[in-house]
């Protein structure tokens, strides 16, 4: 198979060593194939083992390789050499903290998922003997789109509202609880209207969509998002008077 | 404390940098400042609105004075600002905003209409309202 050689940048961040992050240059030969992360693994293996860098998968599914490629933030696994012309740029996802080199920080956004209760909340709960809660096609079809999240935060690095508000709740985590808000089966929106009617909810989106732009799963979370306002104004009007009276 | 703030790293780590290209130097966030920066022209154009309204409830005179003042140039310039940023803003948010129309709205689904009729009724209604507005302060309508 044709090989090619490839110059890449890559930011470097050695906590012991580095004050700041700086870019350091390796020359890979690249196979027709390669993606990124094949590249940036032969570094690790052949040129430089103290490169850290986070992959599982290697099958855009995990959501683990989310680096920044040329500027754009992308799953490297799914990033092919080919496409790319001269030097290439690998950095770290933008928005997150740097822990070392092209591993970033993610306990922020791992609470945020949190913070918004992406799981089914009932008021009561059936008991096992009752058999599951049922769910038409239908039902499904409303909220499938935006559960094909993979948490690979790419929509963090691109959006400018995180770059300048980093206690937004983000898309992904709006993006999940809205799935959760449609979802039949649910009934929590009470709950989650605490967070996303909260002055780093919802309303902090400014709806630059480029969260939508770079999400490799096409989950649209801008559209999550923009949904989410109306459902989220709905059920302020419902419980405002209740709050107003009591 | 917040869910960001009660995350704080343990270890060193290296401060977040912001989105390559934000603001002004990839083309997509350029499009979302403009996007965000025609709230200021926009919120121009209501003043005039409202100076238009007041000055209609004030009599013939006011308004003969309104539209004398409308008619001064730097105002004729301001007007063509305010037109191109609006016009700016509808068609990105003609482009964005159907995202906004709800999958269903508590128990009521999503009514079946085509997309180009949710999205070009609003904005089409938009657009002439502003038109005719223009038209009238411009003195072309009656």
């Amino acid at each position: 198979m044709e090989l090619r050689k490839v110059k890449f940048e890559v930011l470097r961040f050695r906590p012991e060593q580095d004050t700041d992050p700086v870019f350091e240059t390796y020359e890979v030969e690249c196979m027709e194939d390669w993606v990124v992360l094949d590249a940036l693994n032969a570094i690790k293996d052949d040129v430089d083992p103290t490169l850290s860098h986070r992959w599982s998968c290697r099958m855009g599914v995990c959501g683990s390789c989310g680096m920044l490629v040329n500027g754009r933030p992308v799953l490297t696994c799914a990033a092919f050499v080919r496409n790319y012309e001269g030097t290439i740029r690998v950095e770290p996802l933008s928005n997150f903290p740097i822990v070392r080199d092209l591993v970033v920080e993610l306990d922020g956004f791992i609470e945020k998922i949190k913070s918004v209760k992406p799981w089914i909340i009932r008021k009561i709960e059936k008991d096992l003997s009752e058999g599951e809660y049922r769910q038409s096609p239908e039902q499904l079809e409303e909220f499938k789109q935006f559960s094909m999240c993979i948490n690979c935060a790419l929509c963090y690095a691109a959006c400018p509202v995180l770059a300048n508000e980093p206690e937004f709740v983000g898309p992904a985590a709006i993006a999940l609880a809205h799935r959760y808000n449609l979802d039949s089966r649910d009934e929590g929106n009470a709950e989650r209207f605490e967070v996303l009617d909260s002055h780093d909810g919802v309303y902090a989106c400014s709806f630059a969509n480029e969260c939508s732009q770079v999400c490799p799963k096409h989950v649209d979370p801008a559209m999550a998002i923009q949904q989410a306002k109306l459902t989220d104004f709905l059920e302020w009007a419902r419980i405002m008077p209740k709050r107003s009276f009591t | 404390m917040s869910a960001h703030a009660a995350t704080a790293p343990k270890t060193r780590t290296a401060e977040p940098r912001p989105p390559a290209g934000f603001p002004f130097g990839f083309y997509r966030y350029r499009n979302y400042v403009v996007f965000a920066a025609t709230s200021v022209f926009m919120a121009l154009g209501c003043v005039g609105l409202i100076e238009a309204l007041y000055a209609l409830a004030h009599g013939e005179e006011a308004w003969k004075a309104f539209l004398a003042n409308m008619a001064r140039p730097h105002n004729l310039v301001l007007s063509v600002v305010v037109l191109l940023f609006t016009l700016y803003f509808v068609f990105r948010f003609a482009w964005v905003g159907r995202k906004i129309a709800a999958g269903r709205i508590g128990p009521v689904p999503r009514p079946p209409l085509p997309m180009p009729i949710l999205g070009v009724a609003p904005i089409g209604g938009f657009v002439t309202f502003w038109l005719i507005l223009l038209a009238i302060l411009a003195g072309v309508l009656p």
